[in-house]
C-alpha cells in the first residue's frame, strides 16, 4: 500500500457471487467426492470399503440433492434456470454447467437405485407397512453388476463433468488474478474429495457404526490429499513468490500485504497439518480429522469467492465485506444446511443405505 | 462541426446552438452520426476534470440506477508526490464506466447469451434474457458491473444507448461541466472524437485502463496517469455503501 495515494472517493462494488454460491461448490463437491467413495464397493466390490461406500453413498446423494438448489437461489429467481436451456451459449463453461448437473444427478440416482435394488427387495421380504412399496421399487432386485457399471460410468463421466467445469468456470476469470490459476481446478477437487472423506468420517460416527475407517484405507486416503493440498498450495505460492509465472504474482501482491489473508493463509496450512497429522497418528480422533477436513473444504470455497470478491479490480485496498443475516448471507448458509439435514434424514429414513446389517436389524 | 455530425460534447454542443436554433425545424436525422456504420465510442480528457459527479448524478437519474449502485462515477484520490523538492498534495479525479470493450471478456461467459456487443460497438444486457448469475461481472476486469437490486440482473452502462439511438448524448457527456467527457463514433473521420483522438496519438496522449487485458476498450482517455491505469496501489477508499440491498 502506497502512503501518497489516498482513495477519497469510489464505487464499492457489492459479493456479487453470494454464499449461497460458496454452498453449491461446497455440497458438489462434496457430492463428487463421495460419489468416487462408492465405487470402490458397488462396483470393485473390494469388501473392505463396504462400510465407506454405503455411507459415502448417502453423503452423494444428500450433498448431490441439495447443492442445485443453493445454485437456484443464487439466480433471485429460480424459474430463471429455463434460460439455460433455451439460450445457452456453449462458449461459457457455466452454462455447460446446465447439463453437466443433470447428467450426473441422473446418473447418480440410477447408479443409487441399482446398488440398492437388492437391499431393496431385502426390505420388502422383511414384510412390514411398506414391504409393497419397497417390492414394487426394487423392481425385481437384482444385482445386475451390468446394469450398475454402466450406470456407474454414466455417473461418473457427469462427475468428471462437474468437476471440470466448476474448475473452469471460476479458472476462466482472467479479470481476478487469484482465479485465473490452472491450480484451482485440482484444489477444487481435492479439497472436495477431502471433505468427502471427511463426511465419511462424521456420518459413519452419527448414523453408521463408527467402523468404516477401521477395514478400509480411509485415513490414509484423507492423509494423501493433505499431501496434496499441501503441495499444491506450495506450488501455488513458490509461482508467486519466484515470480516465474507474473500472473501468481499478481495475485499474491493482492493478498500477500492483508493480514486478513495472511490469517487465512496460515489457517488453511495449519487445517491441512493437523487433518494429516490425526489422519496418521490419532485414528481414534478421525472424527476430529473429519470435521476439519470438512471445514477445510468450505474454508477454502468461502475464501476463494468471498475473499477474492472482496479484492477490487480497479480501486484501492480492499473490498469489505458483512456477512448478512438474511436470505443473502446467513440464512442462505444456515437454510441450505438444514434442507442438506432433511433430505439426509429422508434418505436415512427410506433407503436401506446400510444393506444387509439394516434389514436384519 | 458539420450539420450532420452528433454534437460529441457539451462545449461543442453550446458552441453550435446558434446553428440549432436556426435550425430547429430540421428532422432528427440531422444530428445523427454521420451515414454507415457507427462504432461508438468515448474520449476522456481526465485533465478537464473537476471531480464534480455531476455525470455520476445524471447517471443515474437517466438510468434509474439503484441507491449505492452506480453505472458510472468519478473515482478521486488524494495524491502526495515531491515536485521540485517540495511535497505537494494534489486531487486526481478519473471517470470510470464500462469500457465497451471489443474484446469484452463479459459477453463470452454469460451462460443464456443476455450480453452481447451491438453492431455500434455498444455493449448491452438483454434484460429479459438475463439471469443474474453475476458471471459477466465477475469477467470485467474494470469493476464496471454489477447486480441491479431492484432487478436482479446485471447492470452496466450502455453509452446511454436509448438516447444515442434517438440522435442525443449519453446523460454524462451531456452534464460534463468540464467538457471532459466527448462521445461519438469512432468511423466519423470529421467527428470531433475522430479528430481529437487522431490529434493526441501523435503525440501518444492515448491510454486505456488496463491495456494489458487484452480487451481493447473504446473509452479513451488523455492525461491518464500510469499509477491509475490498472489496479490502484494506495488506501482504500473512505466511503462505501452500507448495506448489500442497496
Amino acid at each position: 500500500m502506497s502512503p501518497s495515494i489516498v482513495e477519497v472517493v469510489n464505487v464499492s462494488r457489492e459479493v456479487a457471487w453470494l454464499p449461497w454460491a460458496v454452498q453449491y461448490f461446497f455440497l458438489i463437491g462434496l457430492s463428487v467426492g463421495s460419489f468416487l467413495l462408492t465405487l470402490p464397493w458397488f462396483v470393485l466390490r473390494w469388501p473392505a470399503w463396504e462400510r465407506v461406500s454405503r455411507i459415502a453413498l448417502l453423503g452423494a446423494l444428500a450433498c448431490g440433492l441439495t447443492a442445485p438448489v443453493a445454485l437456484l437461489a443464487d439466480l433471485h429467481q429460480p424459474g430463471r434456470f429455463l434460460n439455460f436451456y433455451l439460450h445457452p451459449n456453449l462458449g461459457s463453461w457455466m452454462a455447460w454447467g446446465a447439463f453437466f448437473i443433470p447428467l450426473y444427478l441422473g446418473g447418480l440416482v440410477l447408479y443409487a437405485w441399482l446398488v440398492l435394488r437388492p437391499d431393496l427387495k431385502r426390505l420388502a421380504d422383511a414384510g412390514g407397512r411398506w414391504a409393497g412399496a419397497y417390492r414394487a421399487f426394487a423392481y425385481g432386485g437384482h444385482d445386475s453388476v451390468g446394469a450398475i457399471r454402466i450406470a456407474a460410468v454414466l455417473a461418473l463421466a457427469g462427475a468428471a463433468l462437474v468437476a471440470l467445469y466448476t474448475g473452469m468456470e471460476v479458472m476462466v476469470v482472467s479479470a481476478r488474478p487469484l482465479w485465473d490459476t490452472p491450480f484451482l481446478p485440482v484444489q477444487f477437487f481435492i479439497t472436495a474429495v477431502a471433505g468427502a472423506i471427511g463426511l465419511v468420517l462424521v456420518l459413519d460416527r452419527f448414523v453408521g457404526d463408527g467402523r468404516a475407517a477401521a477395514e478400509a484405507p480411509l485415513l490414509r486416503l484423507l492423509a494423501a490429499t493433505q499431501v496434496l493440498v499441501l503441495a499444491v498450495g506450495a506450488a501455488w505460492l513458490l509461482l508467486g513468490i519466484s515470480g516465474l509465472s507474473p500472473r501468481h504474482a499478481e495475485a499474491l501482491a493482492q493478498v500477500a500485504p492483508s493480514a486478513a489473508w495472511q490469517i487465512t493463509a496460515v489457517w488453511a496450512a495449519g487445517s491441512a497439518l493437523v487433518t494429516l497429522w490425526l489422519a496418521v497418528r490419532h485414528p481414534e480422533w478421525r472424527l476430529a480429522a473429519g470435521l476439519i477436513a470438512l471445514h477445510s473444504a468450505w474454508m477454502m470455497r468461502w475464501t476463494v469467492f468471498i475473499g477474492g470478491q472482496e479484492i477490487p479490480k480497479t480501486g484501492a485496498g480492499y473490498y469489505v465485506y458483512h456477512l448478512p443475516l438474511g436470505h443473502e448471507g446467513m440464512l442462505g448458509i444456515v437454510g441450505t444446511a438444514g434442507l442438506w439435514i432433511a433430505v439426509l434424514i429422508l434418505l436415512i429414513s427410506v433407503l436401506p443405505w446400510a444393506g444387509q446389517r439394516r434389514a436384519q436389524a | 462541426m458539420s450539420d450532420d455530425t452528433l454534437f460529441q460534447s457539451r462545449r461543442a454542443f453550446l458552441q453550435a446552438l446558434p446553428a440549432i436554433t436556426a435550425g430547429v425545424a430540421l428532422p432528427m436525422s440531422t444530428a445523427r452520426a454521420a451515414e454507415g456504420k457507427h462504432h461508438w465510442a468515448m474520449l476522456v480528457d481526465v485533465r478537464k476534470c473537476i471531480g464534480c459527479q455531476a455525470c455520476t448524478v445524471s447517471c443515474i437519474m437517466e438510468n434509474a440506477v439503484p441507491e449505492n449502485s452506480f453505472r458510472t462515477i468519478v473515482s478521486t484520490y488524494a495524491v502526495q508526490q515531491e515536485v521540485d523538492g517540495q511535497m505537494t498534495a494534489s486531487t486526481y479525479m478519473l471517470p470510470r464506466l464500462c469500457n465497451h470493450c471489443d474484446n469484452p471478456p463479459c459477453v463470452p461467459v454469460c451462460p443464456v447469451g443476455a450480453t452481447f456487443k451491438r453492431d455500434d460497438g455498444i455493449v448491452v444486457v438483454d434484460g429479459d434474457r438475463c439471469v443474474g448469475c453475476a458471471y459477466c461481472v465477475q469477467a470485467c476486469p474494470y469493476d464496471a458491473r454489477f447486480i441491479n437490486h431492484d432487478t436482479n440482473k446485471a447492470d452496466k452502462c450502455t453509452f446511454c444507448a436509448h438516447r444515442v439511438d434517438a440522435g442525443l448524448l449519453p446523460a454524462c457527456v451531456e452534464t460534463c461541466v468540464g467538457g471532459a467527457r466527448i462521445f461519438g463514433d469512432l468511423n466519423d473521420p470529421q467527428g470531433e472524437l475522430r479528430r481529437r483522438l487522431d490529434a493526441a496519438k501523435n503525440a501518444d496522449a492515448i491510454k486505456v485502463l488496463k491495456p494489458e487485458s487484452g480487451t481493447r476498450p473504446n473509452v479513451f482517455y488523455i492525461g491518464l496517469d500510469p499509477r491509475f491505469q490498472g489496479r490502484v496501489e494506495g488506501q482504500a477508499a473512505m466511503w462505501q455503501p452500507n448495506a448489500h440491498g442497496g
